[in-house]
């Protein structure tokens, strides 16, 4: 069986040059022209930055929604985009501006941020690196992922869902790639059981540990 | 004294220790100098104390410089960090004359540590100058800006940004804080050491022995606001809140303080409080010595509600601390306190007196949001605001700044 290789990483966010956007019609346009990596950030790395919240919403753009702009149907429709779900940054940037037309097409008035509140557009860069730590086999899974930072949680079960294969985190990939006989198959289960939308990173990390160590305890 | 890295393994685990290991490996040897202008008191010099220790001992070669001045400097810069965080305050071309002449007479005793370093990070305002002054500098020279300066007064800002724009990046703890400028802007948010006398544990005797020498009522509520004495925290504010609640319930105040070298205005604002404070033997007006740590940490665990009703603040280092001790906080909503302090989950923001009484009202009638809100506060506080994170965040903006990377991923 290939060990598979425990990696990590590291964010450092930075102001993306972009003015912030006061109103709902300012958000559409700079989602409109932003950078992949500002959609990416705001989508997907967000869950990485320090924060005293657990919003209700997993991306920035939907949160903003809820608290500064006081639409809570927008924030709903903005919410449920799940970022890994899309095949490319293009298509998720193509619904998120379709929803937000939707919302402006319904709304006579459009929503906007008192000073202070305004959306600032960041971007990041993700610094990886490998930790040296393999993993032999899928019952030393559980414990593995027990002991790994959350940068480590991001890079396998979140981030990986946007690198070929798409969709897949990269433990579900190794333990296909290896799969004997179906062995495999009730960690593969564990792991697409997690709806991974609704959680924290040390959230996350838990309830994967809790399902794959629950696999071991059934043995 | 900053505790050895593997002391807070019991308080992070040992992967993010790890973790932080690796990243040393990467950068071994490379020199770093940190600048600011006060050895003591304020956050700025609490973050720099262990920073610069920790560094070392993950193998980067770090130091921690003082740029020295005199009262009149420190009058003026402290005119300028007020006009930066959107004060009217009036700065001469004397006064600008003067910010620079004193980063001059600091030049000859700094120029070997700054020419000779990979990177240099200058914190806030007052040393700012020196990257005019070394022409013969060959490292990357960072600006950290550990105040708000989102809405600054323009005359002050025209003045500063000129010298901030010749960085080659800035950090901001966050971006609500940040203004355009010609560099990479990057945001790390700060954090506190749960081991530095500020936040340890302390036995329940340490605790009780500061309630008595203070002659603090144990039967009695007691709300905390732990500040320098600066306008800007509000704390005659905070005693027209207290005298609100103390109508309906039998409240005690503790407004405890330490001076700062570079804070001149401290003592005006001192007697403005005493005066607001009156004969009340309930409000207990406390100026401690700079190195009072073990003090301020007793006054926080005594608290049982934590105030920083500030109407500025930078990123409000004292609520992290509130919060590590298991209190939620009451805060201002303004600066970095929002980023903490979430309605209902971590305590409650405020805009006014009225406010700030209300919801401590609130509290006193229901115990078990303190313990829950103080709980939650604390894990908040465990898996992103200490020290450990924040060297994490600066060892991996060393990485991509001397690397010069670009690359919005990158695989080292």
């Amino acid at each position: 069986m290939t060990p598979f290789e425990v990696k990590d990483c590291a964010l450092l966010t930075r102001m993306s040059g972009l003015p912030p956007a006061f109103n709902l019609r300012e958000l559409r346009e700079r989602i409109a022209a932003c950078g992949d990596n500002v959609l990416f950030h705001h989508y997907c790395e967000t869950t990485l930055r320090a924060t005293f919240d657990n919003p209700d919403y997993r991306n920035d753009f939907a949160v903003w929604s809820k608290l500064y702009l006081g639409d809570r149907v927008l924030a709903e429709r903005l919410g449920i985009l799940d970022p890994y779900l899309f095949p490319s940054l293009g298509e998720l940037r193509a619904a998120t501006v379709e929803v937000i037309d939707e919302r402006l097409g319904e709304l006579t008035m459009i929503p906007w941020a008192r000073a202070g509140d305004e959306f600032f557009f960041m971007e990041a860069t993700t610094v990886m690196f490998s930790t040296g730590v393999r993993i032999s086999h899928p019952s030393e899974l559980a414990d593995a992922v027990r002991k790994m930072t959350n940068g480590s949680i991001y890079f396998h079960f979140l981030e990986a869902r946007r690198r070929p294969t798409i969709g897949k985190d990269d433990f579900t990939s190794w333990l296909l790639e290896n799969e004997d006989g179906g062995r495999n198959l009730p960690y593969i289960e564990a792991l697409a059981s997690i709806d991974y939308q609704f959680h924290t990173l040390p959230d996350l990390r838990v309830e994967l540990a809790t399902r794959l160590s629950g696999l071991e305890e059934a043995k | 004294m900053t505790a050895p890295l593997a002391a807070y393994e019991g308080i992070v685990g040992a992967t993010v220790l790890r973790q932080l290991r690796q990243f040393g490996e990467k950068l071994s040897g490379i020199r770093v100098v940190h600048v600011n202008s006060t050895r003591e008191g304020g956050g700025v010099a609490e973050i720099l104390e262990w920073m610069a220790r920790l560094m070392l001992e993950l193998g980067v070669t770090a130091s921690w410089e003082i740029l020295h001045g005199n009262p009149g400097f420190f009058e003026i810069t402290k005119a300028i960090h007020n006009g930066l965080q959107g004060h009217h305050v009036e700065i001469s071309s004397k006064d600008w004359k003067v910010y620079e002449d004193v980063n001059e007479a600091n030049l000859d005793r700094l120029r070997p540590h700054l020419e000779e370093a990979d990177l240099v990070f200058i914190h806030d305002p007052q040393p700012a100058h020196l990257l005019r002054l070394c022409d013969r500098r060959k490292g990357k020279w960072i600006w950290r800006a550990h105040i708000d300066i989102s809405r600054p007064y323009r005359p002050v800002w025209k003045g500063i940004r000129p010298i901030v724009e010749g960085y080659d990046a800035s950090i901001f703890s966050m971006a609500e804080f940040a203004q355009p400028l010609p560099h990479p802007q990057f945001l790390v948010p700060p954090s506190i050491d749960p081991l530095s006398e500020k936040n340890r544990d302390l036995s329940p005797a340490e605790i009780e022995a500061v309630r008595s020498e203070y002659g603090l009522d144990p039967s009695r509520p007691l709300l905390v606001q732990i500040s320098r004495f600066d306008r800007f925290k509000d704390p005659v504010g905070v005693i027209e809140a207290y005298r609100m609640v103390r109508k309906v319930s039998p409240v005690q105040l503790v407004l405890a303080g330490g001076g700062a070298t570079d804070d001149p205005e401290g003592k005006a604002v001192l007697e403005d409080v005493m005066e607001a404070a009156g004969n009340d033997p309930d409000i207990h007006v406390l100026l401690l010595p700079p190195d009072a740590h073990r003090t301020i940490n007793a006054l926080q665990r005594l608290a049982t509600i934590i105030l920083q009703k500030s109407t500025r603040e930078g990123f409000g280092l004292v609520v992290t601390e509130g919060m590590w001790k298991g209190k939620p906080v009451i805060g201002g909503d303004v600066g970095g306190i929002r980023l903490q302090v979430v309605n209902h989950h971590t305590g409650f923001l405020v805009n006014t007196p009225e406010g700030a009484a209300h919801r401590i009202r609130y509290f006193l009638h229901h115990q078990d949001s303190i313990d829950r809100m103080g709980a939650t506060a604390r894990e908040f506080v465990r898996e992103n605001f200490l020290l450990t994170r924040h060297i994490r965040e600066y060892l991996t903006l060393m990485l991509v700044t001397l690397r010069d990377i670009k690359a919005n991923f990158v695989n080292v």
